[in-house]
Formats: structure tokens, sequence, C-alpha cells
């Protein structure tokens, strides 16, 4: 038990689709619990009814900034977290969320969301929507190895996280137009086709070789953008993908 | 004299709720209000004015846990808006991933109950994560149900969390004759183990609603063997999948149905006067909290036939089945009976699709106006969702979700039950509540039919 | 061995075997070898490639479409697609010398295709993009330990549809659809006509139609693949292969005991890996200056780097 990463997780305005893509990790979701993971706070899997101190927060959904409650649980994640975990597009880039704008019985003046990014600060980013259950997992060992590894084992974890601190730093703001303004207006588009799988509403198709955003489909979930080969590519981690990957599956039989 | 206790949050289910129970001395509740208190992010009023091919996609999330009824609903009920018949294909790979995803849902609500439940045979309640056998098998079992219901639902939609090959007008792809094999291998697969996992968690059920007495937090909580009873009504469209208003006979009939606001249905503002540090985990509210489940509750109350009803497995059985059983117990055996029927269902569609055939329809009209309605049975229960597309822009849109229908109706079953056993009723419903956040009201007539009933 | 090679296992010269095969291939016909031989021993269950409109009129539901109408679809421009057969690969084999987004096809073919297998070929980037997607799969779910196979092209710059239309159209003084294959080798675009005509355009001519994206490569012989190929350094007619992981080396090995391959050590051959490691350090360096340049590309305002 010690040997453990404490690790909680709140769920603000979000739809539970990724607390199921973390479920989805289906045997190895028992393994990370087994050996990796005290899960203390969880509303969903675990019946804790209140946030606690813990190593990891998960952060689900974005925060509902005229809900009393909401703006509470986002401070109180942070002030008892040591790492603070955006999961899923809602959580890092509003998402859906962006699109309201209040006006609906039985709460009217439930109508301004924000990333929780806006609120706090957030130290790593998973986008997607919904995110998917290989980067949560993979998030989560690595997270175990930064606090509970060895020498050389925080260090490739700090050089897997950084991509994804630095996307939690850079900002609260994602959809097509970061594919746009990041990577096509910069002249780095290769035409991979990466984005176009990435998406998960079908908004981006490829024409003649270029992504095509078809803007009135995006949901602003950050999947396009982050999963890019030219929006990061740390060379020095994704090199040994290999010896990586097979790290990682190791720690999950 | 009658004391409020409030379990706020409740646990183990999808999104935020509490409830809030006024009980006797002997702890029984009198009345018992569970209402949601998630934030509305008032996707019905976000949806006027976009396309509607971009609705359906905001509409899957709302929830996580049963995003393809509302991915489907929603696409269905533009669909009926604009007059658009789709493909048969098509409507075989919807039929596909709604059963897929029920497969999936059953079986993520078995891992949510189970440790209420009892290791038949012995006083040991159940940790479904413990690493201990019996337990062990049984939560392998339950993943992989889990992981062939999202891959089969991931092949025929694209995507199982939320979908992506739905469009309006039918699905962007076929799927090839590999695909079709590999889903009906699965199907295959999950029918076996789809038998053994309901015959365990009946087994788990029964075991647990026979007991005299159960164990809440060190509390000895005698067992009513009416747990969950209620004299509401059920209401259900279909035994699988849904209906629509293009359908020639539409099952479900929006004149039958009105929608109350909490406020002329919930309790209003009270203290609480019954604190138990016992309950698990974390307790209950304090003493001297105030609660106001009527200025708080996140949603409306709809009714059909000016009632609170019952939507889900059990209305689903009670109405093409001939399912009699009432209460919690019946409501969880009823969920863990359709398993098997969904695997049976789902190959019998695998079996009808032809990878060659078109799926999308070749003409989409723009719409003009008018309404339309679908409904989709969610694992929990009849999604009616309410549309109004004009000139390829939504007018209007609505979402009666299952359990916003059960909200009413699980507050009714509470009463007569010991207040420790609140939750255990609720979770029989399987609540899935960050969607139930919406509210219609058609004409401003619900309202005094409301006032009426609570008086 | 420097850098610029990555890390490989062995590296070899090779031909297939199958005569009739090569008569479509590119160079020693590797990839489609490779993928065919794959298919057979169930290794991988499907193969993203790059076929072209003729493959899409029959099989249009193993493609992946763009909005074009079918009608307008060029001589030529590359469509990604899934094969499942000899026949089907060989259809698609041959080089197109501009963009296929092979990578936008990833998670369908684990999806609507039903694979559990994925064979996948592409350029350096491609491969990069493939990696990511395995060890950041953040909108790639349930994508990465499908990837059984990928194959990576050698490639010193790609081109938009456009650019390829004007060098053949205008510089070749070629009509496209009358055009066999297409080349760059020794220095020279070549291009080769149906009716056995061949033109040969300098370098030189062909900077101006780069896409830009491929100025700030900094991958040669596609140092993520599992077995990485091309036709720099081996003999005109074969191509050398480096074999890199441990996928790829099972997979290599096995092809070459079923006799998929001949082979000949890559020092024996000229021009040898001398070539590619000459090539392969002119791309790094040249890109690396435009990445120096993007550093200071404004006045006290940068270009983005995609590397840090
Ligand atoms: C843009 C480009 C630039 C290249 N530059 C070089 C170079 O500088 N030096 C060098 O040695 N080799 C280069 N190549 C690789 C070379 O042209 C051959 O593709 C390679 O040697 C494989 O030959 P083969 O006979 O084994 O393949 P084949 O058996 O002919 O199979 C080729 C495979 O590549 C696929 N393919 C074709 N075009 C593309 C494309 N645009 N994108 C992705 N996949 C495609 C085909 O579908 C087919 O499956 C380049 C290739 C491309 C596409
Ligand atoms: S990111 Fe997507 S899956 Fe996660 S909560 Fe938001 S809508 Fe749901
Ligand atoms: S993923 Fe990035 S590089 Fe690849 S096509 Fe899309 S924008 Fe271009
Ligand atoms: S284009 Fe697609 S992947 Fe990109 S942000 Fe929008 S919805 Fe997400
Ligand atoms: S030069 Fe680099 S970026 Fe351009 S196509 Fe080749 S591998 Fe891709």
């Amino acid at each position: 038990m010690a040997d453990k990463i404490t690790v909680g997780y709140t769920h603000l305005s979000g739809c539970t689709g990724c607390t199921v893509a973390l479920a989805d990790n289906y045997a190895g979701l028992l393994t990370l619990l087994d050996k990796y993971v005290d899960l203390k706070y969880m509303p969903t899997l675990a019946d804790a009814r209140h946030i606690q101190q813990v190593d990891v927060s998960f952060v689900e959904g974005s925060v509902c900034i005229n809900d009393k409650l909401a703006v509470e649980e986002i401070k109180e994640t942070r002030e008892k977290s040591a790492i603070v975990v955006a999961l899923g597009g809602c959580a890092c880039y509003g998402n859906i969320t962006r699109f309201s704008r209040g006006g609906q019985q039985n709460q009217p003046a439930h109508e301004a969301y924000l990333p929780i990014g806006d609120l706090i600060k957030v130290d790593v980013y998973i986008p997607g929507c919904a995110p998917t259950p290989q980067m949560i997992r993979n998030v989560a060992v690595m997270a175990y190895l930064l606090l509970k590894g060895t020498k050389e084992q925080k260090d490739l974890a700090t050089a897997f996280l950084t991509p994804l601190m630095k996307l939690a730093a850079a900002g609260t703001s994602a959809c097509f137009c970061e594919l746009m303004t990041n990577v096509i207006n910069q002249g780095l588009c290769m035409g991979c086709g990466t984005c176009a799988a990435a998406c998960p509403v079908n908004a981006i198709t490829m024409e003649y070789g270029k992504p095509q955003g078809e803007r009135d489909l995006c949901i602003k979930c950050g999947a396009c953008y982050s999963q890019c080969p030219r929006s990061f590519f740390n060379t020095d981690v994704i090199s040994q993908y290999e010896a990586i990957n097979e790290a990682i599956m190791a720690a999950l039989q | 004299m009658s004391k409020v206790v409030e379990i706020s949050p409740t646990t183990r289910h999808e999104g935020h709720s509490k409830l809030v129970l006024k009980v006797n001395d002997q702890g029984i509740i009198e009345t018992g209000n569970w209402c949601s208190i998630t934030p509305v992010r008032g996707v019905e009023k976000l949806a006027v004015g976009k396309t509607p091919e971009q609705v359906p996609k905001i509409a899957s999330r709302v929830c996580g846990i049963c995003p393809i009824a509302h991915c489907l609903a929603a696409t269905e009920a533009m669909e009926a808006s604009i007059k658009c018949e789709i493909p048969n294909d098509a409507k075989m790979l919807r039929h596909i991933l709604q059963l897929a995803n029920r497969c999936h849902s059953i079986a993520l609500h078995d891992i949510l109950i189970l440790p209420d439940f009892y290791i038949p045979g012995t006083e040991t309640k159940i940790n479904p994560f413990t690493a201990e056998e019996p337990v062990r098998s049984v939560a392998k079992r339950i993943q992989r149900l889990r992981e062939i219901g999202q891959t089969i639902g991931q092949i025929a939609g694209g995507d199982c969390i939320h979908p992506r090959n739905t469009r309006i007008g039918g699905m962007y792809r076929n799927v090839s004759e590999q695909a079709k094999t590999k889903m009906y291998d699965l199907a295959k697969e999950g029918l076996t183990l789809s038998h053994q996992q309901a015959e365990f968690m009946i087994a788990v059920i029964r075991n647990y609603h026979n007991r005299d007495f159960v164990d809440v937090g060190g509390m000895k909580v005698p067992m009513p063997k009416t747990l969950g009873y209620h004299n509401q009504g059920y209401l259900a469209t279909h035994a699988f999948y849904g209906s629509t208003s293009m359908d020639e006979c539409p099952s479900w009939d929006i004149n039958r149905f009105k929608e109350a606001r909490p406020y002329d249905w919930y309790m209003g503002e009270m203290e609480v006067t019954l604190e138990e540090p016992k309950y698990p985990i974390g307790g209950t509210t304090k003493m001297g909290t105030k609660v106001n489940p009527q200025m708080e509750a996140c949603t409306g109350i709809p009714m059909y036939d000016g009632q609170p009803v019952e939507v889900g497995p059990r209305a689903r059985l009670v109405r093409y089945k001939n399912f009699d059983m009432k209460g919690t117990k019946g409501q969880n055996i009823a969920r863990e009976m359709e398993y098997q029927d969904c695997f049976y269902e789902m190959i019998d569609c695998i079996d009808a699709l032809n990878t060659s055939g078109k799926v999308v329809a070749d003409y989409i009209p723009n719409g003009d106006g008018s309404l339309g309605w679908a409904s989709n049975e969610a694992p929990r229960g009849t999604d009616v969702h309410i549309a109004r597309v004009n000139d390829w822009k939504v007018q209007y849109f609505s979402m009666l979700v299952p359990t916003t229908w059960n909200f009413a109706t699980c507050s009714k079953a509470l009463e007569g039950a010991p207040w420790q056993l609140a939750e255990v009723i609720m979770r029989g419903y399987d609540p899935c509540v960050s969607c139930a956040t919406h509210m219609i009201v058609l004409d401003e007539e619900n309202k005094m039919i409301a006032q009426k009933l609570i008086q | 061995m420097g850098a610029e090679l990555g890390n490989y296992k062995s590296c070899v010269s090779a031909r297939s075997t199958d005569k009739e095969l090569l008569k479509h291939a590119q160079d020693g016909g590797i990839v489609t070898s490779l993928f065919a031989f794959a298919l057979e021993e169930g290794i991988i269950d499907g193969a993203i490639v790059a076929a072209n409109k003729e493959f899409a009129a029959k099989y249009p539901s193993k493609c992946m479409m763009d909005n074009s109408n079918f009608d307008m679809i060029e001589p030529w421009r590359p469509i990604p697609a899934i094969v499942n057969t000899k026949a089907e690969l060989i259809a698609a084999a041959g080089t197109k010398y501009n963009i296929s987004p092979n990578v936008s096809l990833l998670k369908e073919a684990t999806r609507s295709f039903g694979l559990d297998k994925i064979g996948i070929v592409g350029t350096p980037c491609q491969m990069q993009a493939v990696r990511k997607a395995q060890l950041y799969p953040i909108g790639m779910r349930d994508v990465g330990a499908s990837i059984a196979l990928a194959v990576g092209i050698f490639c010193m710059e790609n081109f938009p549809y456009q650019s390829i239309l004007q060098l053949v159209e205008d510089h070749a003084a070629m009509k496209l659809e009358s055009v066999k294959k297409m080349e760059i080798g020794k220095g020279k675009f070549w291009v080769y006509g149906k009716r056995g005509q061949v033109v040969q355009l300098p370098l030189k001519i062909t900077h101006k139609y780069e896409q830009p994206g491929c100025h700030v490569c900094l991958d040669y012989v596609a140092n993520l693949a599992d077995v990485s190929t091309g036709s720099v350094g081996s003999p005109d007619g074969w191509s050398t292969v480096m074999v890199r992981s441990k996928i790829g080396d099972s997979v290599w090995g096995k092809a070459m005991a079923a006799g998929c391959f001949e082979t000949q050590p890559i020092e024996k051959v000229k021009p040898g890996l001398e070539l590619v490691t000459k090539l392969a350090n002119e791309k790094i360096t040249k890109n690396k200056k435009t990445l120096e340049g993007r550093a200071t590309f404004g006045v006290g305002k940068a270009l983005r780097n995609p590397y840090i």
C-alpha cells in the first residue's frame, strides 16, 4: 500500500465519458489499482464523498462559475493535490461547455463555464473527447514513476510528461483553429493525416493532402492539435517508443 | 416527530445528486427527494441556431455512459424533423451500436452496485476491486464484457464512448466483412459470458434482498421485503431500440406527456436534524445545514398521463415480456435479464447487416421547421429527444432523458424504506445524472397540473 | 555510425524474388512483398497504402476519400486505402510523389475495417506520427497495440499535388495521365512516359515546388519504422533495407527464410551506405538551418519549433 501513489478524481461539469475511458483499461485497470494506484476519491467508482489529500488528482469537466460548489471543489482539489491533471477536452479547453450560454431550466443562471486552468494552476493536460484509456494509463504509470521510481525512472517520467505540462502552460483554448494557427500557418504541416484520424467528430477531412476543418462540427476538444506530430515532438522520448511501450505493458502484466 | 437527513453527494453512479429524506422515529422514510445537483450545461438552449449535424455530437456529450442513446435519439429527432428516411443497413449499424453500449453499461452498473451486496454464504461485502477470489474472476469477467461491448460499438459506431460514425441521413461508413466477422465473434463470446455474469448477479441480488438485516456502516438495518416498491406506471417504447414520429405506429405519444418544474414538486427549505457520522463513507450532512431541494434541484419532472413513470430495464420487461417482479430487487434482476437478450438481438442484427449496402440517404432535406421526435431505449430507460429543424438550422431541441423520468418515480419508491437504504434504491435505477439536467415546458398548463398532484 | 541513420539492427541491399510484382514496384518491391508476406502469414490482417483512382473505382469502400467529386480526381493523386490481398497491394505499388495522408486511416482501420493487426507504409514523418500515436495516444484510442508492421520509405521531400502537375506538365511537357513512373535519383527528377519517353529535370527546378513542411524535417531514412527502405544506396532495381525494431527483425527474418527476397551485403554494393549517410546529413543539416532561421525569422519574433 505504502508504495502506491494516492489518486483522486474530481468530477465537475463533464459527462463521465472520461471516467468511462479510465475504466476502459479493462483488466489493466485492476492491475493499476492492485499495484500502483490507491484510489482515494472518485464519486462514480469509489464511495468516498469528499475530496482528500492526494498525490495526483484527475479532474474531469469544466467549472461552472455560477455554481458555488463547483468553484469550491476545484479550489479544494488544487489545495489538496501535489499534481493536478486536467483530464479530457472539457477540463483542458472547455470542449462543448464552451458553447454554453445559460437560460435553461431549472438553473437558468448556469451559463458560464471555464476550463479548470482559468481558475487554478494545472500541471498536466490530457486532451481529447473522450480521452483515451491508453493515454490515461500512460500518464498514471509515468506519475507513479515520477513519485516512486529510481532516479532514472524519474528522468524518463519527467521527459515523457514535459510536453503535456507545456500544453497545460500554453493555454485553455483549443479547437481546429490551433492546427491552422500553430501548424499550417506556421508552415509546419506535412500532410500526414493524423489530425483527421484523431478528431472525434469527423470535423477534419484531408483535401489534396492538407487538413480542412469543418468548424461547424468542431467541439473544441483539442485532440487534433495535440496529436499532430508537428505540435510537439520530443524526439528523445518518442525514439524510445519501443522500450517505453514495453515497460508500460510489463508494468501492467 | 419526523427528522431530516441528507446524503450528499450520492456515490457510485454517474453525475452529482443528493438525497433529502424526511424520516420518522424508526428511521423510515416518509418523504424522499432525490435530486440532481449537477450544473446545467444547457445543451437544449445552446443547440438553437446550430446545425442539425453538430447538435447530436454535442448531445452525445451530456452523458458518457449512455452517450449512444443521446447521440442516436438526437440524430433521429433531427431526421424526424426533416423527414429523412435512412437506409436499412445504417439502421442495423445503429442497432448494433446501441446494443453494444447496453452491454458495457450493464457491466459497469454491476461494478457500481456490487459493494452493497455480500459474497453469498458469507458476511463479507463485495469490494469489486479486491484481488481476492471469487471476486477477482467476476471483476475480470465484467471488464471483459465491457471490452466486448465497447469494441463492437467502436466498430459499428466509429468510437464507443462518443460515436463518430453516426450522421444525419445514416452513417459515415459501412463496415467491412472482416469487421462484421469480428463483431460476430465478439458477440458470441459475450453471449456466453453474459450468461455466467447474469447468473452470478441474480444469485447475489437475491441473497441480499432475502436477508432480514443488512449492514450499513456498522449499523444493522432491517431489510423490508417491499424495498423500492412504488405505485407509478411504466414507460418503454421498444424492447430494445426505440421509436420515432416517422414510424407508422409510434410507441410514444407526445400528447400524453407533460412536464412540471421541481419548484412545484420538491420539498422547500428545511434544516438537517439528523446526522449520522457512521454512514459510509464520510457520514451524512452536518446537523443544522439548510437544504432546499425545490431551489437546488436541476431537473424537471416529466409525466406521462399526468404521473411520473418508471423507465428502464424493468419497464421494458414489464411492457414487452410479462415481467412482474417489483421493487429494487426486481429492477436489478430485470437489468441482468436484459444481458443475454441484448447479445441475441445483436447477433441477429449482425446477421442482417449487408456490408456492401449503402448507409447514407440519397436525399437529405434541409427541414421546414416541423416537429420531430425520436426515442431511444438507453440502458437506463426511454430517452426522447424532440427537435425542429428549419433550413438546416436547429430551431428547437429538447431531451427527455431516462434519469429525469426516474427522479420523481424513485423519490416515491423511497417511501417506507429505512433511510440507510435510500442509496441502494437509488442505484437500482442505475442513475445517470449529468444528462438529467434539462427542462422543457410545452405549455403553461403543466404548472397547474403539478400543483394539484402535490396537494 | 552517426545518428543520421537512426538505430538499426541490420542493413542489406535487397530485391523481391517475385518477378511479376517487380514490374509494378518502384524499386526492389520491398514494401509490397513484405506486406504480401505478412498478410499471407497473418502477421498483419490489412495494410494502409497509397492507392489511386483506379483502385478507388474498384474498391470504393476501402478508401479514405476527400471531398473532391470522384470524376475530378486527377491521375497520380494518391488515395489512402486499406488492402487485404496481394493483388490489391500490387494495384497500389509504386511511388506517388505527392502527399498521401496515410495516417488518416489509422484509427478507421481498427473501426469499420475491423483490423487487429495493421500494416502501414509511410514517409519518415508519418512514422513519427505513428509512434507519437502509440506513446501519446491522445486521440487514438485502441490503435497503438494494433500496429503490427510499420514500413517507412526514405524521403528527402514531398510535394503538393499541384507541384507534380506543374513539374510534369510544364517542365517535363508531358500529360500526367500519360506518365508511367516518376522517380527521384542520381540528382534528378525522372519522368517516364507510357510510350517510352524519359525526361529528366535537375533538382534545382523542383525545390520551389517542395512542400514547406518538409523543410523542418530531420529524418531521411524513417528512423522510427520497423523496417525502412529506399532506393538510395543500392543499384537500380534494388532497395536499401534497414531493419530497426524487434518486430521488424522478426518479420524480415521470416520473410527471408520464406525466400521472399534476394539480398546482397550493403557493404558490397555501390554506392552503398556512404551515399545514404551523405544525403541524410545534407537533409538534416539543411533543415536544421531552416529551424535556426525560424528562431530569428521576424523582428524579435520566432516561428514555432515543433521539436521543443
Ligand atoms: C515523397 C517520397 C519521396 C521519396 N524520396 C526518396 C528518396 O529521397 N530516397 C529514396 O531512396 N527513396 C525515396 N522514396 C522512396 C522510394 O521512392 C520508394 O517508395 C521506396 O524505395 C519503396 O520502393 P519499393 O519498390 O520497395 O516499394 P513498392 O513495392 O513500390 O511500394 C511502395 C509503397 O509506398 C506507397 N506509397 C506510394 N506513394 C506514397 C506516398 N506519397 N506516401 C506514402 N506512401 C506512398 C505505395 O502505396 C506502396 O505501398 C520516396 C518516396 C516518396 C513517397
Ligand atoms: S471531455 Fe468529453 S468525455 Fe470527457 S467529460 Fe468532456 S464531453 Fe465528456
Ligand atoms: S496532423 Fe499536423 S502535420 Fe499531420 S496533417 Fe494534420 S496538421 Fe498536418
Ligand atoms: S477539429 Fe476535431 S479534434 Fe480538433 S478540436 Fe475540433 S473536435 Fe477536436
Ligand atoms: S521530407 Fe519529411 S516531412 Fe516531408 S514528406 Fe518526407 S518525411 Fe515527411
